[in-house]
């Protein structure tokens, strides 16, 4: 039994470091832009695509495809930014508009990936040797450790930007206060663009590591992820990046040590009571007290 | 050398400018004084570009200001506090003047330098690495200072800094203001309702009243001024 519940704990990080990385790049968009992106899930399905073609009629293996899919869908987020957000925000009620627009978008997109790929549930044929790796009594497939070494990679390099670098504290600094940061010199338009490439780069990246470590992927998957986006980033704390890795852990490892004790309905049974039992009794999330805004 | 030609600006029906001129040279303090809603922080907020004027011009070392976005205008070498402080509270002092040299060339070296230099201006390098939000009204006041001073401005602009400070930081707020102009090659344009601090700093002061200005000269000539008596000073 120990060594099950052990399995559910790595499971349970594994999982919750890719759900860290959904949450960590919603928090990006919601916390400097107030958009709800509610398209967020529908990106990481189309990364988790982009990865699909590459490898499927280029060859080009998903390791590869990340960084590239990271790059392409910056840009994208980058451009989409100046035609959605800041017409969105002369609203009076700018944080409803973005939910319903990017509900929008978010069936939009989904349609789109059923008109392109059909309903069809689509699988990347990869895999990296040897299949399994064993400690002990612990079996787990090879791609979950090198997406637990991705993901955790990803999101030392997404804090290291955050924390170190000038634009890094800028972006959080434009949380706080935008318009104190325009004061200081600093182009706000500019580099709210730049947040919302990053989190849909992100998502985008998400999408190759769940096309690599999930069985299969269809169009339909968007809303579960970006369910469990906002899930992690409650638990975390809304606008707070690292918050959401904080609260991706907490939740993956609670679902995943809930399975192995009773099954999966329970588990997610448990997962989302665990966000509103934060909501009673932390309303502004693990790390409110740092919250960035 | 900063100058405002003719500034008008209105709020619907309310004129809260109604052509303000003003001759800013280098290395200067103009003090600026008035009643609540005389248009003291309006004329601010056109410098700086918060707001555009209706009409008028604000020329600073030949480039006109007026329609330019408020980064850029920061860029052109605008800095501004505000009456309460707009830290980046959960950033350190550090981070806060750090981010406030991003439009800056230098290396990382280089603006820590500058920003350790202005910390201890401010007598707040103990506290470097402690989050803005930790400092109380006063020290954020000064941290605000600091942080429009590590961009190397041309001409800064002052909104009531002394208000809800104690007076011992005032003291040391007024040693600062008063050194930045021939130290730091900076213009100020210090607006607040501590005659005492203005008559101490400014060398030239303007009196606003309903969006003009009143009376204008030194401390002198200011305080003798039988309006400024009447309408400011209410005796």
């Amino acid at each position: 039994m120990t060594s099950l519940i052990f399995q559910g704990v790595l499971n349970g990080l594994i999982l919750g470091s890719i759900y860290g990385l959904i949450g960590v790049g919603l928090n990006i968009i919601y916390g400097v832009l107030r958009v709800v992106n509610f398209a967020h899930g529908e990106f990481l399905v189309i990364g988790a695509y982009f990865a699909w073609v590459l490898l499927q009629y280029l060859g080009i293996n998903p390791f590869i495809a990340l960084p590239i899919s990271f790059l392409i869908f910056f840009g994208v987020g980058y451009v989409m930014y100046f035609f959605l957000v800041p017409r969105m925000s002369k609203s009076d009620d700018p944080e409803t508009s973005s939910l319903l627009l990017m509900f929008g978008v978010s069936i939009s997109l989904s349609a789109t990936l059923l008109l392109l790929f059909s309903a069809d549930a689509r699988t990347l044929n990869f895999a990296i040797e040897p299949v399994f790796f064993s400690f002990g009594n612990i079996i787990l497939p090879t791609i979950r450790l090198v997406a637990l070494l991705i993901s955790l990679l990803l999101v030392c390099v997404l804090a290291y930007f955050l924390y170190r670098t000038q634009v890094g504290k800028a972006l959080r600094a434009i949380i706080m206060n935008k318009d104190a940061v325009s004061i200081v010199g600093i182009n706000a338009e500019r580099l709210s663009g730049v947040a919302f490439g990053l989190g849909i780069g992100l998502a985008a990246a998400t999408g190759v590591i769940v096309a690599m470590v999930f069985p299969s992927f269809s169009p339909f998957m968007g809303n579960d992820y970006t369910l469990i986006g906002f899930v992690v980033i409650v638990l975390g704390g809304l606008g707070h990046p690292i918050g959401a890795l904080i609260g991706a852990l907490l939740y993956g490892v609670t679902e995943q040590v809930a399975v192995v004790y009773f099954n999966s309905s329970i588990a997610t049974i448990l997962g989302f009571s665990l966000m509103i039992a934060m909501i009673f009794i932390r309303p502004s999330g693990l790390l409110g007290q740092r919250q960035l805004h | 050398m900063l100058t405002v030609k003719n500034l008008k600006k209105s709020f619907g029906g309310l004129q809260a400018l109604k052509g303000v001129d003003i001759a800013l040279p280098d290395q200067s303090i103009l003090g600026v004084i008035g009643m609540n809603g005389s248009g003291k922080t309006t004329l601010l907020n056109c410098v700086n570009g918060i707001y555009v004027p209706d009409e008028g011009e604000i020329i600073l070392d030949g480039v006109n200001l007026v329609g330019l976005p408020v980064h850029k205008i920061a860029g052109i070498g605008v800095g501004r506090t505000f009456q309460v402080p707009r830290v980046f509270q959960h950033l350190t002092l550090l981070e806060n003047l750090d981010v406030a040299q991003v439009a800056s060339q230098a290396g990382s070296d280089e603006r820590y330098a500058l920003a350790e230099f202005w910390l201890k201006k401010v007598e707040l390098f103990r506290l470097r690495h402690n989050y803005a939000e930790e400092l109380s009204g006063g020290q954020q006041k000064l941290l605000e200072l600091a942080r429009i001073m590590v961009a190397k401005p041309r001409v800064i602009l002052l909104d009531e800094p002394f208000a809800g400070v104690n007076p011992e930081l005032a003291q040391m707020l007024i040693g600062i203001i008063r050194d930045i102009p021939k130290k730091h090659n900076c213009a100020v344009i210090l607006v607040s309702h501590d005659l005492t601090s203005i008559y101490q700093l400014s060398n030239h002061i303007i009196v606003m009243n309903e969006g003009v200005i009143l009376t204008q000269g030194d401390a002198a000539t200011v305080k003798s001024d039988p309006a400024v008596i009447e309408v400011y000073l209410g005796a």
